[in-house]
């Protein structure tokens, strides 16, 4: 169990408030209908699953409904931060998109 | 053909009927405020048309803190989420705030529902109100500000709960107000529960039938 700061409700909530989304900031090939099998299936199937530092979605399940972005170690659970899409989004390239 | 009549979603557990004024022979007291007027709004918090009309129409500030409410005359404005609010006024107020708000944000990006079989609201205080809480959600409501407003869970379900009356007021969807109101009288159970007669006070539409 661990604490998340919501960006859109400003507040430190339980976990059991919160909805996992999955690896954060995942890019949909432009044109789906021509990308080769490879490109396709390593959008739909594969993800970086990497013990450390972990740039992933939650979602505010029981408040305001909203995603936004956590920077989580899955070896720790320590918490970088958490951040709406648009700034984490900043910070994400700022760090070079690094996990 | 008979006129639909509307029915709160409690209406089984006939609370009305054993309402009594609150003493301290139970712990805990709480009663369904049945049958308001609820809509829902979306729209764009940083657009000043679109707070400055809500607000004209509401006769309510649209509050746009983060987990922040308003009331004024009978009028419970609540922040669900950065462009969501949901107004809860009597029955009796609906139809003309609803056309208001119709009209006064008419091409201006927004959304309007009438939500009003969708949701009710329970109220809930005496000496052990937030024991039961604490049985039933992951917040902490004793720390819970006068003014704020939070949506956590409850049991398996989730509740929109601020203060009220010295107590709370649990705003819960209608798929899951049975469930929730169970809940509520089984954790209740060892306190003593009461229900209590809902006197008119200041709040939105405190024993307003539709």
């Amino acid at each position: 169990m661990f604490v998340l700061f919501c960006p859109h409700c400003r507040e430190k909530r339980e976990e059991e408030e919160f909805g996992y989304g999955g690896e954060a900031f995942r890019v949909r090939p432009v044109a789906p209908e021509t990308a080769d099998d490879e490109t396709w299936g390593d959008y739909l199937f594969m993800r970086k699953n990497p013990k450390g530092w972990h740039w992933e979605l939650w979602t505010h399940t029981t408040g305001c409904r909203k995603f936004f972005v956590v920077k989580r170690n899955t070896a720790t659970n320590a918490i970088a931060g958490s951040w709406t899409l648009a700034e984490g989004r900043n910070v994400y390239d700022a760090e070079g998109g690094a996990g | 053909m008979r006129e639909p009549i509307p029915q709160s979603p409690l209406h089984a557990f006939g609370l009305a009927s054993q309402a009594r004024a609150v003493d301290e022979g139970c712990g805990v007291w709480a009663n369904e405020i049945a049958l308001l007027g609820y809509i829902s709004l979306r729209g764009n918090s940083a657009d000043p048309a679109f707070v400055n009309k809500v607000t004209s129409v509401t006769g309510v500030p649209l509050p746009v803190e983060p987990c922040s409410f308003a009331t004024s005359g009978g009028i419970k404005v609540l922040w669900l989420s950065p462009d969501e609010w949901i107004i809860v006024c009597g029955g009796h107020r609906l139809s003309d705030i609803l056309g208001g708000l119709r009209s006064g944000l008419e091409g201006i990006r927004s959304q309007i529902a009438d939500n009003s079989g969708g949701y009710t609201q329970v109220l809930l205080k005496g000496r052990n109100a937030l024991d039961v809480l604490q049985h039933a959600s992951v917040y902490d409501f004793a720390s819970l500000a006068p003014g704020r407003v939070v949506g956590t869970t409850f049991g398996k379900s989730s509740v929109y709960a601020h203060r009220m009356d010295e107590g709370f007021c649990l705003l819960v969807r209608r798929s899951f107000a049975d469930y929730i109101w169970r809940y509520l009288a089984r954790a209740a159970a060892p306190y003593g529960l009461g229900i209590a007669a809902l006197e008119a006070t200041g709040h939105a539409g405190h024993g307003v039938a539709a």
